[in-house]
């Protein structure tokens, strides 16, 4: 073993012997943390401020036992879910220990180290007492609009303190009381006040909520069948994905990623990743990533350790929402100092681009050598806005950001979806109609683009255009990563149209404008954002003709591309 | 004064139940559903049962039907031509970027009800207030009419942006079509929802295209059925959203009857509810395949102004009705993980739970319940007989595997599907800041009554209602649906009084395009105006419906700080939080109810009694984890303050009734049962 090297495993072992529980007690137990999980879920989005939270879902609430062992989680953002353990357990460590926890307090953690996320995503996390005895957390960590970093989204940052106001791990609500000067802090450092008050009431509403529901829970179990059950939980879960990788052989298998720059200075950033398969066990061996970059593409370890997380549980996880034992399998090797396990303070802002990255590249690689285990490369990106301005007529400030959705590959299924997301995958984005209610803006398109999705047996699914008219003079932050590195096909498919994103203005002079910070956008001008296709699956020779025939009838590709990749097929 | 017939199709059963004001009767019927023409089965169930002279001294026929639902499942509906806004052309197929099953990395989208080579763009644009961008391209209009007609498209659904604002670039269009030549059916997004997001209401537009065609047949074909049989009175037909509305106007707005499944049965209990000094009431409504509960607070169901079904979202009124697939039927396994699981998977009627011999070989909770003596003999009224041995070898089949006997498997079952019920009722009351404790247990179904012990225990409930007929019980709720037509308009206002004003234009518009869609001959002094406000903190897009019960000729006559306060403290009672910012509208609602003549009391219920040979049976006791002896009594022979352990026989229905709870019949024959522990 490398001395420099970091080994972390994934999912925590048992913490309690063999205990008796029957089955049914440990499948209702489930069942109910699942529901006080999706009540904590209901709670927030109900009242949230910011529509990244109630639209977007840029969020993830979850139950802990007190060894910081994940429960239960309602369906939100998974690489939010996979980091929660860190929040938790270093937000209590802010706070001073167990030892100073309290009945009713509310923690407040952001420090991106932590957190494994850029300062907006704050955490508030509930210790859960039951007959004074601590035996769970229940966590929210959700994406602030702003918290007073350089400016309310960043591609550019040069370290951690440009990105926002932290806050270590301190108390926000003491014994169920509000703490005023801690509140009056966060509501003082954000440019959108009224915004992050309303969102900090919502997340005190969702983990109190889950607090209530897991209480009840004990109490009609109590804490020794509660436990057991846990346990059984987990074992259950660890099942699954050894299920899963028992099918794999052993062996190493490696895939390459790249990210298209730092955000401060040209050039691209490659990276690989190795896949190792053993025994029912999966590694994934990042430590051969480049070292920390100057720009915030940095991906803080709990943040790589959510991303393998989260890969195995969609691949492995038998569609269900993991919980501790699904994670047992799981190693991440990494070496600090690297893109994925970088020493503050280096900037960190665009730490989910590289985590997404790393989602498709450990895919890659299983996929070089079992094709039909895994999809082709999606579009590759979340391709992000963030916009904000002030509103000519009323000198109101506004602010909104979203992700747009995606081609995704085909794989031995059939062909790609047309636009949704991969890992982010309960996001929803906005219809224009509510856009155009509430930001200066007219939706000029989103719409399908032809030609986008990957040739092959299996075509990969159509990415997507949005374009924007800006009514009023305004700024936008964009994040749309994979510009350079098309969507990959597999197995003899082709690749998809990559993203990118434009400024258009009233010359029709097209800008490109892919990872930039506090881009001008006047009156008049146009955005668009290009969202790629994804990846084909399979030899295009192979695939049958009345999909071509379908497809070219769709205008899902035109007659130049059939030409291309099916010169074969006659059209009468 | 008002005799009437209530006919609810069913996936298994069509329920038939018939109010006879003369003899203050009620009788009860079920029959198989006929899928493929369900009107054979509604036409000879009312020939069973009713004379051509009894039939035409009826008044009303009221009905549940899931044919709308059906031609959605089975995407077997008209073919659609979609237009649409230039540069939205996508709509229907990008819809809003999210993964079902947020975990399943090889998720795909169902294919949208319209291919796109009949989605045709026309230039045209409006603004979010309902100013014209740009005018209306009629030469492409005309274009795509031609195209439609040259491919045969039967329905057309239109539906522009913005058009929520402004109804005249889609109602130019449809003229425009109708002058070309089109004849088949049109349907207008602005016809259908008044409320924006596009991806919603041009869904909503198309299923209403879709499954127009589909509808009208069917209603017509009934309506001339019924009436050749001699029924000679008002045909109704339910509505998603609550309360019902003629065939005549289910034939223009089908997708309003999409999802009335499952609402007959809240009707019921919301009637239920008035009648109790409007006690408030969650449901549980057990069939052979789910689960179905809904909030009753203050006498009437909890309505939402969207839903969704088969993935697809439907922007309408909508009975908050959460369904689970937890049912008598719903099959038991073992997951990956080694752990039981109940449902969604369900033996349907065909092979039906193992216990019936029929070639079912997988565990039922019906397997698991008669297994352990709770459907006492496992007589039913059709005749056939249960077979405890089948049961017993399908519940070792699963439990055998993790050493669980049959007894403790059953055991598992029961617990495991109740505990998931009362999960969902969990979720429902806590989105509406309620303590399911408050609430009495309403308990329906055919396995509602024999699951609601173990369901009220798991949610601390200490009353528990059956009412009479309760198998029926959602044919019985059908009889009490109003009329009721909902209208709504999305304009985004602060909060002041001189936005009340224009809501209250807004009002007298939505007033007035209901009254025009009415085609009704009651008289119009039975009218009833109701007026409702969504509303929100400024900055939030969840909004609380508001309803403003005291608002009755169809305005708001409250001032803006009145609003305010209404607002805030229905804010603090659901979310037990306060905030002080701006209040902003977001959505003004307009309802007509035309309550029908009231039937006047419960009546005496004609049904055949299943014959009991023995009084007691060796049944499982939840309470006292033992075998114990039930006593079982047919539920007309039950006398009013007895004591469980009793299992309480009627024709639809079991009501199994656990050691320590009493049972009470009121005046209007409900089964009150009491937990004398709590």
């Amino acid at each position: 073993m490398n001395e420099e090297l970091h080994h972390y495993k994934c999912g925590i072992d048992r913490k309690a012997e063999k205990f008796e529980v029957d089955p049914v007690t440990t499948q209702i137990v489930r069942n109910s943390l699942n529901s006080a999980a999706e009540q904590m879920k209901r709670a927030l989005c109900r009242t949230a401020m910011s529509p990244v939270i109630y639209e977007v879902l840029d969020f993830a609430g979850a139950i802990y036992d007190n060894h910081y062992r994940l429960l239960a989680q309602a369906p939100s953002l998974p690489l939010f879910m996979g980091t929660l353990n860190f929040c938790i357990e270093e937000a209590v460590k802010g706070v001073g220990g167990e030892n100073n926890l309290e009945d009713g307090d509310i923690i407040i953690y952001n420090s991106p180290y932590g957190t494994g996320s850029h300062p907006q995503d704050a955490a508030l996390v509930a210790p859960v007492f039951f007959e004074n005895e601590l035996v769970a957390y229940t966590a929210i960590k959700a994406h602030w609009l702003d918290i007073a970093g350089k400016e309310p989204y960043s591609t550019d940052t040069v370290d951690v303190f440009q990105e926002g106001t932290v806050y270590p791990g301190v108390k926000l609500f003491s014994k169920g009381k509000l703490v005023d000067d801690i509140y009056k802090m966060c509501i003082a450092n954000s440019r959108v006040p009224n915004s992050v008050a309303g969102d900090i009431n919502a997340q005190a509403i969702g983990v109190k909520a889950g607090a209530s529901a897991l209480k009840r829970i004990l109490s009609k179990y109590g804490i020794k069948k509660f436990r057991a059950s846990a346990e059984s939980i987990f074992d259950a879960g660890e099942m699954i994905v050894k299920n899963y990788l028992k099918k794999i052989p052993n062996g190493e298998y490696t895939g390459f990623g790249q990210m298209d720059s730092n955000g401060v200075e040209p050039g691209k950033v490659p990276f690989e990743i190795k896949v190792i398969i053993e025994d029912e066990k999966v590694i994934l061996d990042m430590s051969k990533a480049p070292k920390q970059q100057n720009g915030p593409i940095n991906c803080p370890l709990p943040s790589t350790v959510s991303t393998a997380r989260v890969a195995m549980s969609m691949l492995a996880g038998s569609n269900e929402a993991p919980n501790e034992g699904f994670f047992r399998p799981i190693e991440v090797i990494t070496k600090p100092g690297t893109l994925f396990h970088p020493i503050s303070p280096a900037p960190v802002f665009l730490y989910g681009w590289p985590a997404l990255q790393a989602m498709e590249v450990f895919y890659r690689a299983l996929g070089s050598k079992f094709p039909e285990k895994v999809p082709a490369s999606s579009g590759g990106c979340i391709n992000a806005i963030v916009w904000w301005g002030i509103r000519e007529k009323t000198g109101e400030p506004w602010a909104d950001g979203a992700p747009h959705p995606v081609g995704q590959g085909a794989s031995i299924f059939g062909d790609g979806a047309t636009c949704l997301h991969h890992a982010e995958s309960a996001t929803r984005f906005a219809p224009a109609e509510v856009w155009e209610n509430r930001n200066p803006w007219l939706v000029n398109r989103v719409e399908l683009i032809q030609d986008s999705g990957g040739a092959g047996k299996y075509r990969g699914g159509l990415g997507v255009n949005l374009e924007f008219t800006m009514l009023e003079d305004s700024y936008a932050t964009t994040v749309c990563e994979r510009t350079q590195l098309a969507p990959w096909g597999l197995n003899g498919g082709k690749e998809g149209l990559a993203n990118n994103c434009y400024v258009i203005n009233q010359d029709e002079k097209f800008t490109e404008a892919a990872k930039a910070t506090r881009v001008s956008i006047k009156k008049g001008n146009r955005v668009l954002i290009q969202c790629g296709g994804g990846g084909g699956y399979g030899k295009p020779e192979e695939r049958e003709k009345s999909k071509i025939i379908n497809d070219l009838k769709q205008g899902y590709i035109s007659t130049e591309y059939l030409k291309k990749y099916y010169p074969n097929i006659e059209i009468n | 004064m008002s005799s009437r017939i209530g006919v609810d199709i069913g996936g298994t059963f069509t329920d038939f139940i018939l109010y006879d004001e003369s003899g203050n009767t009620v009788t009860i019927d079920k029959i198989p559903t006929t899928p493929s023409s369900p009107e054979i089965a509604v036409v000879e169930v009312i020939k069973r049962n009713l004379d051509a002279d009894a039939l035409s001294k009826v008044d009303f026929f009221l009905h549940g039907t899931t044919v709308g639902l059906n031609a959605l499942l089975e995407r077997k509906g008209s073919k659609v031509g979609l237009i649409c806004t230039k540069g939205f052309r996508d709509t229907l197929e990008i819809r809003r970027g999210d993964r079902d099953e947020m975990y399943n990395l090889f998720w795909q989208p169902s294919p949208p009800l319209v291919p796109r080579y009949l989605r045709i763009e026309i230039e045209e644009r409006l603004l979010a207030d309902g100013n014209t961008h740009t005018p209306l391209n009629k030469d492409q209009i005309k274009e795509a009419c031609k195209f439609f007609i040259k491919e045969e498209v039967t329905s057309v659904a239109i539906a522009y942006i913005n058009s929520y604002t402004n109804k005249k670039h889609e109602l130019d269009t449809e003229k425009i079509f109708r002058d070309n030549g089109f004849k088949g059916q049109i349907s207008l997004s602005s016809m259908v929802s008044g409320e924006y997001r596009e991806y919603e209401r041009t869904t909503t537009t198309v299923i209403d295209a879709f499954v127009k065609d589909r509808m009208s047949n069917y209603l017509n074909s009934l309506k001339k059925q019924l009436n050749s049989i001699g029924f000679k009175g008002s045909f109704l037909v339910t509505r998603s959203g609550s309360g019902s509305m003629t065939f005549d106007e289910a034939e223009d707005r089908p997708f309003e009857t999409i999802m009335s499944g499952p609402v007959a049965g809240a009707e019921g209990a919301g009637e239920l509810s008035r009648k109790l000094e409007n006690i408030n009431l969650v449901t549980a409504d057990v069939g052979g395949t789910s689960f179905d509960t809904c909030l009753i607070i203050n006498g009437r169901p909890q309505i939402q102004f969207e839903g969704k079904i088969v993935g697809l979202p439907v922007q309408s009124p909508w009975v908050d009705v959460r369904s689970i697939g937890a049912g008598g039927g719903s099959i038991a396994y073992l997951d990956e993980g080694g752990l039981i699981r109940s449902g969604p998977q369900s033996s349907g009627a065909v092979p039906g739970p193992a216990c019936y011999g029929k070639g079912g070989k997988k565990p039922t909770t019906t397997d698991a319940a008669f297994f352990l003596g709770m459907l006492g003999e496992g007589k039913l009224a059709s005749g056939l007989e249960l077979n405890k041995s089948f049961a017993e070898e399908a519940l070792i089949s699963v439990g055998g595997k993790i050493n669980l006997s049959a007894h403790d498997t059953a055991k598992g079952i029961l617990k495991i599907s109740s505990s998931n019920m009362a999960d969902a009722i969990r979720e429902i009351t806590i989105e509406q800041g309620i303590d399911p404790r408050e609430l009495k247990l309403l308990a329906f179904g055919g396995a509602g009554p024999l699951m609601s012990n173990l369901i009220a225990e798991e949610l601390d409930i200490k009353e528990i209602i059956v009412p009479p007929f309760s198998g029926n019980f959602s044919a019985w709720g059908l009889l009490g649906a109003d009329l009721l037509q909902m209208n709504a308009r999305t304009k985004i206002l602060r909060l002041s009084d001189e936005s009340i004003n224009e809501c209250n234009n807004i009002l007298k518009e939505l007033f007035s395009e209901l009254e025009k869609r009415q085609k009704i001959d009651f008289s119009a002094s039975n009218q009833i105006k109701e007026v409702a406000l969504d509303m929100r903190w400024m900055g939030q897009e969840h909004t609380i419906t508001l309803k403003l019960e005291k608002e009755k000729d169809g305005k708001i006559s409250l001032n803006s700080n009145q609003l305010k306060d209404l607002f805030m403290n229905e804010y603090l009672r659901t979310f037990g939080s306060k905030l002080d910012t701006i209040v902003e509208i977001v959505s003004t609602r307009a309802s007509l109810r035309v309550p029908l003549p009231r039937k006047s009391e419960t009546g005496n219920i004609k049904q055949d009694d299943i014959k009991i040979t023995n009084n007691k049976i060796k049944c499982y006791s939840f309470k006292k984890d033992e075998i114990i002896d039930f006593n079982i009594v047919s539920r007309s022979d039950l006398k009013s303050d007895s004591s469980g352990p009793i299992i309480i026989v009627e024709s639809t229905a079991i009501t199994y009734v656990d050691a320590n709870y009493d049972v009470k019949k009121d005046k209007d024959n409900n089964l009150i049962i009491n937990n004398r522990e709590m």
